[in-house]
């Protein structure tokens, strides 16, 4: 059975209310009246606030429920209260609800975390000492103890505390330092073993100083580990706090006010590290983005977030390195999440200073940018994507342009030129009926003919008017051909005209092979060869086609003895219906080199005339070889 | 006729240029009959024009009335050569379909102006009492 809505939202195991604008309940699941210990009935229609408990905290609820209309969504957590007036520790996430940006309410997801908020707030005084002592340093005996517990190094705040010197103490154990009660108890090793276990061995209580007198120490004992996170002993840390107590207190409150600060950051990861890379301190944001508990992370070195490759590249250190000597270190990059996944972070170390400007540490603050990363990728690919859309609008643009204004012209030309024909029938028939009522009956029928003639040349103008479309309408098939082939079939469909005009047709052909589309590069030579014996006075005209390779071009001339084309108009020959001489001298419509134009610039390639005075004329072709690959794209 | 005979000094020297032998035919009898003008030259398209004008001719005309739609030397070429060698002559285009784009390009390449043919060309009296009224005011010497 499928899963409804409706099913789902009632077996959500969070609870789940849905409230009106105003914030008053519409709707709530069962995990909401479990969590709060209302019935469904007793929630409806009463405002959320009921469940910040006897006061009714409406102000704070109203102001949380503004935050998530402006925010879209929040996320808040605090003490709330059940029916029977207990109270329980919730995170509530809101979330506004817009039907077609009209706002209608909200949605509240309720998480009873109880007894995560206890787990957390005894963490914090575990850790509270530890960084009271992180602080002041100077006041502490610190050394170094190996695995087994003996003493490897030692430092001024040992002489002062415990009495001895250096060479008094390196290579004794650590247990020298305690009382034969707690000797007996075997608590140095209990230690040593809690450490190792944990991390952090804390405790307070009586120490033996040289001579035997006893003073109170606060004693913190951590288990180090190289950069390999190889165990490799351990540090301890003692302090006397026999006379310090009253400070020490006060220390404690001003130390808990900010350390709840930063605990409560939960979208950045805000911890220490020690001047080694060692975590001292870890926040709930830290635990969020990264996934490791305090206990799990404190004492590790913090390359532990980071992939294998910039462990190899010794990048951890070289970050600490680049902090201490100029302050801070910046950047964004992948870090790896307690289960191995990667996430992009962007990171802050800074160099932390005591009071006598020794270096204590590192701040590091992380931020998960992952989301947000991946939106800039996403708009960014939209982004992209538009630019392109835009770009081919554009040339599509530039083509429709290009093509209107070609077919604007050609409209032009061609309605001019249609109704020049008609115009002249008109008139001849306006004539002849002027000459008939005058009994004029010979020059009547002079003008009759003169009117038929015009209807046939208005025929011959339409017939090469669809020819011409014809050419620019039809999809090119484009296929391999031999150019003489294509010029031995123009000979034969052009026979009678050559006999005719007592011509020759000459072929020099360096380049045979052309890919196009065969029924209109015969059209295109069959023009050219048929204007090249017409527009000639030779009493044997001649025809020469050559053709060479020039790249990855195919060159075609066709050059003829004719009587040429005045410079002015090399140009203009290629007009549609522009005639260079009148019909009597030279008959046709002007349309067969508009024609050739055509058929070249849908094969992508140009045609241009040449002429030299008295020299005869010739038409230079320019053909890509790759006619197919070429797209069609400005028809 | 609309206009009073001028004195033949005070005629408008104008030459035609117009590939239809019948048009023309038509058109030399309207100009000529006119009384406004005196027609010193007609041709079949520009290249003939510019031959005769190439050869000093004794009078140049002050107007010519050329078609745009002509095998060789076209309008456009007529109006572009006149206005480059001889800008002392008023160049008036005629044709067949009035479109403003048309008249836009031969004013910008110095044509006096661009008119319509008559809707047929056996009937050129009209057209040519246009002709004179738009050039009358500069062209006729008091």
């Amino acid at each position: 059975m499928p899963i409804t809505h409706e099913t789902a939202f009632e077996q959500l195991g969070e609870g789940f209310l849905i409230l009106d604008p105003t914030g008053k309940i519409l709707n709530c699941n069962t995990a909401a009246s479990k969590i709060s210990g209302y019935l469904f009935t007793e929630l409806e229609h009463q405002p959320f606030s009921l469940l910040g408990g006897a006061d009714l905290d409406s102000i704070k609820y109203q102001y949380e429920l503004d935050r998530a209309l402006q925010e879209k969504k929040l996320i808040v957590e605090g003490w709330k209260s059940k029916k029977d007036g207990t109270r329980f520790w919730c995170e509530a996430t809101y979330t506004a609800i817009f039907n077609e940006s009209v706002h209608s309410g909200f949605l509240v997801l309720l998480r009873d975390v109880t007894e995560r908020k206890q787990i957390e707030l005894q963490l914090l005084q575990s850790q509270e000492q530890y960084r009271l002592m992180v602080e002041a340093v100077r006041d502490y005996s610190i050394f170094m103890l190996d695995p087994e517990g003996h003493i490897l190094t030692w430092n001024e705040g040992g002489t002062l505390i415990q009495g001895y010197i250096e060479s008094e103490v390196l290579g004794r154990h650590f247990s020298m330092f305690y009382t034969a009660d707690d000797l007996l108890d075997k608590k140095p090793e209990r230690g040593l073993e809690i450490a190792r276990a944990t991390g952090t061995y804390l405790e307070e209580g009586w120490r033996v100083k040289k001579g035997g007198s006893l003073f109170w120490a606060s004693v913190v004992m951590t288990a180090l580990f190289n950069e390999q996170n190889k165990f490799v002993g351990f540090s301890k840390v003692t302090r006397d706090l026999t006379d310090r107590l009253q400070s020490e207190a006060h220390l404690r409150n001003s130390e808990a006010r900010y350390r709840s600060l930063v605990e409560q950051v939960a979208d950045y990861g805000i911890f220490m590290l020690d001047t080694k890379g060692r975590i001292v301190s870890w926040n709930e944001g830290a635990k969020r983005i990264k996934g490791y508990t305090a206990d799990e992370v404190i004492g590790k070195y913090f390359s532990i977030f980071y992939p294998e490759e910039d462990i190899v590249s010794g990048k951890p250190p070289r970050e600490l390195r680049i902090a201490r000597a100029t302050g801070k270190y910046e950047e964004e990059g992948w870090r790896l999440r307690k289960d191995g996944s990667p996430f992009w972070a962007s990171i802050v170390i800074t160099a932390v200073y005591d009071q006598d400007h020794r270096l204590t540490g590192f701040s590091k603050v992380t931020r998960d940018l992952t989301e947000r990363k991946m939106a800039e990728q996403k708009l960014q690919e939209s982004s992209n994507k538009y630019r392109q859309l835009v770009q081919d609008l554009w040339s599509t643009n530039r083509q429709l342009t290009a093509v209107n204004r070609e077919l604007e012209e050609f409209t032009a030309v061609v309605s001019h030129d249609l109704k020049e024909p008609v115009r002249t029938i008109k008139s001849f028939l306006r004539l002849a009926d002027q000459q008939l009522r005058q009994s004029n009956l010979q020059q009547a029928l002079v003008s009759v003919d003169k009117g038929i003639r015009g209807t046939q040349r208005m025929q011959e103008l339409i017939d090469n008017l669809l020819n011409y479309t014809q050419v620019s309408k039809t999809d090119l098939k484009y296929q391999a051909l031999s150019l003489s082939g294509i010029i031995a079939q123009v000979q034969q469909n052009l026979q009678e005209a050559i006999r005719q005009s007592n011509g020759t047709i000459r072929t020099e052909i360096s380049a045979d092979d052309l890919l196009a589309d065969q029924v209109q590069i015969i059209q295109l030579f069959q023009n050219l060869i048929s204007n090249a014996l017409k527009f000639n006075e030779a009493p044997s005209p001649t025809v020469t086609i050559c053709s060479w390779y020039e790249g990855d071009q195919i060159r075609i001339q066709v050059a003829d003895n004719g009587i040429g084309i005045p410079e002015g108009q090399l140009e203009k020959v290629f007009g549609v219906f522009r005639r260079l001489h009148f019909p009597s001298q030279y008959p046709g419509t002007g349309i067969g080199l508009s024609i050739c134009k055509k058929v070249v610039e849908r094969h992508k390639g140009k045609i241009w005339a040449e002429s030299q005075p008295d020299q005869g004329a010739s038409f230079q072709i320019i053909l890509p070889l790759n006619g197919s690959s070429n797209v069609e794209s400005h028809e | 006729m609309v206009q009073a005979m001028l004195n033949p000094m005070n005629k408008i020297k104008v030459a035609i240029v117009e590939n239809d032998e019948d048009e023309r035919f038509f058109m030399v009898q309207s100009f000529g009959g006119a009384g406004t003008f005196e027609l010193i030259g007609e041709f079949g398209n520009g290249d003939q024009l510019f031959d005769w004008l190439a050869n000093a001719p004794q009078v140049l005309p002050q107007l010519i009335v050329t078609d745009l739609n002509m095998p060789g030397k076209n309008g456009y070429d007529v109006i572009c050569e006149v206005a480059a060698h001889y800008p002392q002559i008023q160049v008036i285009a005629t044709s067949t379909s009035f479109i403003p784009a048309t008249r836009e390009k031969c004013q910008r390449m110095g044509a006096r102006e661009f008119l319509l043919k008559p809707d047929v060309f056996i009937d050129y009296d009209s057209f040519v009492s246009r002709v004179y009224e738009l050039v009358k005011d500069e062209l006729v010497k008091d």
